[in-house]
């Protein structure tokens, strides 16, 4: 059970999302509602990375590695089965004739990475500070290969083409409205509880009974459950996809989304999710518009992951907490209330 | 409850002796204090007593069960807890979620945690600050935040590293008064270090002194604030507060 100011948090905070929804079905322009779609998968994997990072206080770069693993077991899955043998030639004769339908194809993909996760990453999770990030760096590099070179299963290094499309705007911001009610209630949980303390004190939260391995094991499933719910939309969404679309530009905007926002806090994760998303589309617009204009002699390529970078770097130096530090937003306006006349 | 025993402890660090076979026993519902100079290993003994250091030699025991090479949160589940010389805080947690950490570890469910957590920062004076994050909180503040913390856990036995230091007098007379009541209240065995003498022997019946690694002296707070050996500890050491 949540407090009552977490419930006001969940309130606001998927109100927010079903009013960006809502307004871009309104206005019906294609681009924004794809825009908008984009945002809430965004929402689901950058969500899924506070649940791990943000309780334990442990950078994770192996989760753009889950959600492929979410994307490829969805594709596999539901890829229609007279287009398999073109797709996907020599898929194991059991995988061949599977059709399923794409949401269930993501819920499969969802529990795939969170099953991957389970039985991989326990022994990483004694590890703490530099050593923990660098192998959670090596495990992405892991699964990346595997990827990269499996090719019965995932057509290797080339585009895996012909996944059925599926993920509407509807379905993504309802499934991002239940991601930010996860990691609220994840947050508020005997284990949430535990592995924040943890974060701020090692010592201190093991000296108090709390068993740490276990704790961030916990995590790194749910939030692995994410990362594969995220990737399985993200890929029924594009409709084809390559393991070079989920290495590092997708690990550093991701990443850049949660540490803008504040990895500690579910608002923090959102708020940077909308930010980023909305200077990346405007910044991508404007290069679009002076490349369209032919004022400069040279296209200009690359501004949007330039001021990405820097925003981070600006934000990891001034508020090194992100935009939403420690408190979750319904704190403020509970507190307000509560102090009103 | 049986007794928390360390039985001829030696601790090493590289080539130092920090702890040189020390024994001592802290009974249920007793406060023993446990003094001596800087450095003369007392947050050592507590370090070793709750997994925090490795012993080079002797046991640590709670009746029957062997304490000696388990974990901090082994020991703490056995029923040991404490708090930190230098104040372990969870900066990013309110004051209830601090305190509320200590029961959850011990497995309780939220609600009782919760429940268990705000009845302890009331009873510490604490009460209105509640909701506030742990890092704005005073010296003296935090180390009460940290002692509820501790007894959230329903330990059997509490070590204390220099609960009073950073206190001004008005904050440590309502430390005495509440850390005289435990003992009667919970059946709880109080370990207490501090420099701070006129709070140990208010508090403890009993005292044990370190001087370099060693016992000095222990037993009767009277027969050993006359020992002198122990005098000569204090004067050598040149410990003023002492
Ligand atoms: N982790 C460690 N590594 C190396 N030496 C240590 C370590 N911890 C303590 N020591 C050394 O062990 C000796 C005892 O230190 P300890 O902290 O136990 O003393 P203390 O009695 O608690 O002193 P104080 O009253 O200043 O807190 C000191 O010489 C100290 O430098
Ligand atoms: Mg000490």
């Amino acid at each position: 059970m949540m407090a009552r100011r977490n419930w006001l948090t969940f309130v606001l905070l998927g109100g927010v999302i079903v009013l960006v929804a809502v307004a871009a079905e309104l206005v019906g322009d294609r681009l924004l509602l794809r825009i908008t779609t984009n945002l809430c998968i965004s929402m689901v994997l950058v969500i899924g990375l506070q649940i791990f990072m943000g309780n334990s206080g442990i950078l994770s770069f192996a989760h753009v590695g889950f959600m492929g693993v979410g994307a490829y077991t969805s594709a596999v899955l539901t890829i229609p089965v007279q287009m398999k043998g073109m797709a996907l030639p020599n898929l194991y004769p059991f995988l061949a004739d599977v059709q399923m339908l794409p949401v269930v194809g993501m819920a499969l993909g969802g529990l795939t990475a969170a099953l991957v996760a389970a039985l991989a990453v326990y022994p990483l999770m004694r590890l703490s500070d530099a050593a923990a990030v660098i192998t959670s760096f090596a495990l992405f590099v892991v699964l990346h290969t595997i990827m990269y070179h499996w090719s019965d299963v995932t057509n290797g290094p080339r585009t895996l083409f012909g996944i059925p499309g599926g993920t509407t705007l509807p379905l993504a911001a309802g499934v991002a409205i239940a991601a930010v009610l996860a990691a609220l209630l994840f947050k508020e949980s005997r284990v949430g509880r535990l592995l924040r303390a943890s974060r701020d004190d090692e010592i201190a939260a093991a000296s108090l009974g709390a068993h740490i391995p276990r704790l961030r094991w916990q995590a790194f499933i749910v939030s692995a459950l994410l990362a594969g719910i995220g990737g399985a939309l993200w890929g029924h969404f594009i409709t084809s996809f390559s393991p070079k679309q989920l290495w590092l530009k997708e690990t550093f905007v991701i990443l850049a989304m949660l540490v803008i926002g504040g990895p500690r806090t579910v608002t923090g994760a959102v708020v940077g999710v909308l930010i980023v998303t909305a200077s990346f589309e405007s910044l991508r617009s404007l290069e679009g518009a002076i490349n369209r204009a032919d004022i400069l002699s040279e296209p200009l390529v690359g501004m949007t992951e330039l001021t990405l970078a820097v925003a981070m770097i600006a934000v990891l130096a001034l508020r090194p907490g992100g935009i939403c530090p420690s408190r979750e937003v319904g704190y403020y306006l509970f507190r307000r209330r509560a102090r009103g006349p | 409850m049986a007794p928390l025993e360390a039985a001829s402890v030696t601790v090493e660090f590289a080539g130092l002796r920090a702890l040189d076979d020390v024994s001592l026993t802290l009974g249920p519902g007793e406060i023993l204090g446990l003094i001596g100079p800087n450095g003369s290993g007392k947050t050592t003994l507590v370090n070793a007593m709750t997994g925090q250091v490795p012993v080079a030699g002797g046991t640590i025991s709670l009746g029957d069960a062997v304490l000696t090479g388990r974990t901090p949160r082994e020991i703490a589940h056995a029923g040991v807890s404490r708090t930190f010389q230098i104040g372990r805080h969870f900066d990013n947690l309110t004051i209830l979620e601090n305190v509320a950490t200590a029961a959850l570890g011990k497995g309780a469910p939220v609600r009782v945690a919760l429940e268990r957590a705000t009845a302890l920062i009331e009873e510490f004076g604490l009460g209105r600050r509640l909701d506030d994050l742990a890092e704005v909180l005073s010296y003296g503040e935090k180390r009460r935040v940290e002692i509820a913390r501790a007894l959230a856990g329903e330990p059997h036995y509490l070590l204390l590293d220099e609960p009073a230091a950073g206190m001004n007098e008005e904050e440590t007379e309502s430390l005495i008064e509440i850390l005289a009541m435990l003992p009667k209240d919970r059946g709880l065995g109080l370990l207490i270090i501090d420099h701070d003498m006129g709070l140990i022997m208010r508090l403890c019946e009993r005292l044990h002194v370190l001087a370099s690694g060693r016992t000095i002296a222990e037993g009767d707070r009277r027969t050993v604030r006359d020992d002198p050996a122990v005098i000569e500890a204090y004067l050598g050491s040149g410990s003023g507060d002492a």
